[in-house]
């Protein structure tokens, strides 16, 4: 079991996923000691509350929906008082196709966990995007990291580890 | 924002028993999409199936919240879920699928895959895409009209949205402030056609964000207790604030549009795996057992019990007796009214006239005083003075009230398919409507017309449109392509509709109410030239009937036979009447009064008498009435004939708007009578 004092990261995303598991891999590569993964699609309550930081892989799924293995998980978050611990996410989205919800899941994730006391970090610049509406956009800055894979995928790896550096200092 | 655990449903809060319920719904419907391709491949037949997996939150849901004998659904093709959740057995749903007589839905008369049970108020529906939206329009109003506490529920994809009804739909319920539901369960294709080739905005719904007493929800299609939820509190919403509401529900189409489309030619490998990632029963097994909501052993339990009921459903259908080939030609049009006072639709009275328009608004009064469950209205029909284009209606609005007489907006299909609808909710009301204010501009109604020309037949009897659709029709006003021409030739290619064309006032009176006091639709045709002429002023008893099929003789005669209708009997008249002068040619003309049924008996008693006969209208030759009739009497009365059948109407054009021009293309007496002449010759 990790111990609270541990301050480790719970990396928390789909093993089954793909764009989303590269990104993953590449925050593990990033922060190797302080990274734990675990599977959305099996995590258990007792595993999340072991943690007071957490990194999510949240991609938006059609037309701005959570994918099904996090709204499946929602309901267990929901008893949760998520006071005091730090949230960061990052997400897959397509500004081409689905410009009327760029990274969608990432605002909806986000709004559930301040719902629930929880903290968000890693707001990242909305500049360099062009889309119509995203429920992740506060302001002009995203609550989260956005990621297009089909659109702008040789800036991914800058966005990812500019992200982890800032993510290094909020998580103090 | 509200937690889901405040919400009325949801994994932790709804009951078990309700849980495994839905789980149960859900796999009888999905066992039975998955083996309806089966019923093709053995050629036993479901050669049309829509499989819904992907639609199963929204359509569970559909089902849950309709109150049948209460509520009204209108199912599309891909509604099977829908259905069952309202309450539709396997056994049902497979004697569709496979056309039995016993197919509650049409007896095997309408396509696999159209689901229906009207006794429920489970209507059955078009294949048009979305076109039974102004059905549910029309059925909303009688709701409110009556005060019958439900709501109507229409359900469609989002591609049918790009459909002009629906949009007029929409408007319409909007407008009036209707208790619909306008359910659009988007799955992001229609057949193959990617949503963004549809309409700019990916939030289809929100195209009608701008409508005033719309409110818009949406919701997540394959997501049970988020559709639970958006179904229950739209149903609430529309309920407490007597207005439509649209539900987007997103979906996933996890197989082809129809076992005739193949998606892989268009979707990627990707996308599949995609969609099928997002299997909303996969979903909603899962959350029962990560909750602790069920145990696998229940739930494989349930599937094997649903196994076994669609093998015994299966079997049951198969043994089902087939359509009887000899009962095709029931239910296509249902029993007219009953005349008895006038049984040839003729009378003896004399004594005060009446001019075709007085007669026509005279009885259209005297019926909605008889009748309470009686509605009119069109284009322009309605507004203080004024009733109509002609005035036909004036007075009724301020004797009848405005929730019975009204005006509707300028849409023709509209119109026609809130009739429809409005028709559905109960079998004793009985509708006018002035269907276009001239019949050129009819044709945007005629999607509705054909598809409600099907209704009787196709629900086996179920189901009749009870509606007259009276049209300003016909020439000699100088009024050009819009405002001149007839529209018979077209509508008498269609099994399920009467047509009437009186060309007197007392005529137009007995048809106008036994119309109105029949089942089954009538098109209703006035010769709007002689509205106001004083040759078509007639007395007129005020109980007057006449059955349809009934023509009559306006004038008897030995030498030849003319057969008219319309303007064109006066024509014919007058023809008939100088030639006697100056040839003594005496002809016998019949006003046929009724082009659909025909009366046949008096064609046939006329021209065996008179050996000759000349088909007389003011509709075009090429594809008039008149060919239809000529090709009977050449079939049944050959022998009898002593010249060619000889046919006079207008030239194949549309009809002109300078004077000069409509003169050349309508027939007239001059034409009539020497076309007499030649036939007298013969």
């Amino acid at each position: 079991m990790i111990q609270k004092t541990m301050k480790k990261i719970a990396l928390i995303y789909s093993f089954r996923s793909n764009k989303t598991a590269a990104v993953a891999k590449k925050i593990k590569s990033l922060w190797e000691d302080k990274i734990h993964e675990l599977d959305i699609e099996t995590l258990t309550v007792e595993q999340f509350v072991e943690f007071e930081n957490y990194i999510l892989g949240v991609p938006t799924w059609f037309d701005g929906e959570l994918p099904s293995y996090w709204d499946e998980f929602v309901p267990a978050m929901e008893d949760m008082d998520l006071t005091g611990r730090k949230f960061a996410i990052f997400g897959n989205g397509d500004q081409v196709n689905y410009p009327e919800n760029f990274g969608d899941a990432v605002g909806i994730m986000a709004e559930i966990i301040e719902s629930l006391g929880g903290t968000i970090i890693g707001y990242t610049s909305s500049k360099g995007y062009v889309f119509e509406k995203s429920q992740s956009l506060v302001g002009e800055r995203f609550c989260g990291l956005l990621l297009d894979f089909e659109n702008q995928p040789k800036q991914n790896e800058e966005r990812v580890v500019s992200w982890i550096e800032s993510l290094k200092k909020e998580f103090q | 924002m509200i937690l889901r655990k405040n919400l009325p449903f949801g994994i932790k809060q709804t009951d078990k028993v309700t849980l495994l319920h839905w789980y149960r719904l859900m796999a009888i419907g999905r066992t039975i999409d998955e083996r309806a391709p089966n019923y093709l491949k053995q050629a036993i037949g479901w050669s049309y199936h829509a499989p819904y997996a992907g639609h199963d939150g929204i359509q569970l849901a559909i089902g849950q919240v309709f109150e049948k004998n209460k509520d009204h659904l209108f199912p599309y093709y891909r509604d099977m879920l829908t259905v069952i959740s309202a309450g539709m057995t396997a056994e049902e749903i497979i004697l569709n699928g496979i056309s039995k007589a016993t197919d509650p839905s049409s007896g095997g008369r309408h396509m696999s895959n159209h689901f229906a049970k009207p006794e429920w108020n489970i209507h059955n529906v078009s294949s048009c895409t979305g076109n039974h939206a102004q059905h549910a329009v029309g059925t909303a109003r009688a709701m409110k009209y009556y005060n019958g506490g439900g709501v109507v529920i229409s359900s469609q994809g989002e591609s049918s949205l790009s459909e002009g009804y629906v949009y007029e739909a929409i408007n319409g319920a909007s407008n009036e402030q209707l208790p619909v539901i306008f359910v659009i369960q988007d799955n992001g294709y229609g057949i193959s056609v990617p949503k963004h080739e549809q309409t700019a905005n990916r939030r289809v719904a929100d195209n009608f964000s701008g409508f005033k007493n719309l409110r818009i929800f949406h919701c997540n299609g394959k997501d049970v207790f988020d559709s639970m939820n958006t179904m229950f509190d739209a149903k609430r919403w529309v309920l407490e604030n007597q207005k439509p509401a649209i539900v987007q529900a997103n979906c996933v189409r996890i197989h082809s549009h129809s076992n005739s489309d193949r998606h892989e030619l268009y979707r990627s490998d990707a996308e599949l795996s995609y969609v099928a990632e997002y299997d909303p029963l996969a979903k909603y097994r899962r959350m029962l057992l990560r909750y602790n909501r069920a145990t696998i052993d229940e739930l494989n339990a349930i599937d094997e019990e649903v196994k076994q009921l669609i093998k015994d459903a299966h079997k049951k259908a198969l043994a089902a007796p087939d359509p009887d080939p000899k009962s095709i030609m029931n239910f296509v049009v249902p029993e007219s009214y009953s005349v008895e006072l006038y049984p040839e639709g003729i009378h003896n009275g004399q004594g005060e006239t009446k001019k075709l328009i007085e007669a026509i608004n005279e009885t259209l009064k005297a019926e909605f005083r008889l009748n309470p469950d009686t509605f009119l209205w069109g284009q322009d029909v309605a507004n203080k003075e004024k009733g109509g284009i002609f005035n036909v209606t004036k007075g009724m609005q301020k004797e009848f009230g405005r929730q019975r007489v009204f005006n509707a907006p300028i849409a023709e299909d509209y119109i026609v398919g809130t009739a429809n609808g409005m028709s559905r909710y109960s079998d004793k009301i009985r509708i006018v409507v002035e269907g276009a204010e001239f019949a050129d501009y009819f044709w945007p109604a005629m999607e509705q017309l054909v598809d409600s020309s099907h209704d009787y037949w196709r629900s086996n009897g179920k189901f009749s449109p009870n509606i007259v659709i009276r049209l300003a029709s016909g020439g000699y006003i100088g009024g050009g392509l819009y405002h001149s021409q007839n529209i018979e030739g077209a509508l008498i290619t269609l099994p399920g509709i009467r047509i009437v064309y009186p060309s007197f006032a007392d005529d137009a009176a007995g048809l106008l109410r036994v119309a109105m006091r029949s089942r089954g639709i009538t098109m209703f045709l006035e010769p709007k030239a002689l509205y106001n002429d004083p040759r078509s002023a007639t007395h007129v008893p005020i109980d007057f009937e006449v059955p349809f099929g009934k023509a009559r003789i306006r004038r008897e005669g030995s030498d030849l036979t003319i057969i008219t209708y319309g303007n064109t009997t006066h024509l014919c008249l007058e023809a008939a009447r100088q030639l006697h002068e100056s040839h003594k040619i005496d002809s016998e003309i019949i006003d046929l009064r009724s082009l659909n049924p025909l009366d046949y008996n008096t064609i046939t008693r006329s021209i065996v008498k008179t050996n000759k006969v000349l088909i007389m209208h003011e509709d075009k030759v090429f594809g008039g009435v008149g060919g239809e009739i000529s090709a009977y009497i050449a079939e049944n009365l050959f022998n009898h004939l002593d010249a060619p059948i000889m046919r006079v109407g207008a030239t194949f054009t549309p009809v002109g708007f300078n004077r000069i021009l409509e003169k050349a293309i309508l027939p007239d007496t001059e034409k009539i009578a020497k076309k007499i002449v030649e036939l007298f010759n013969y």
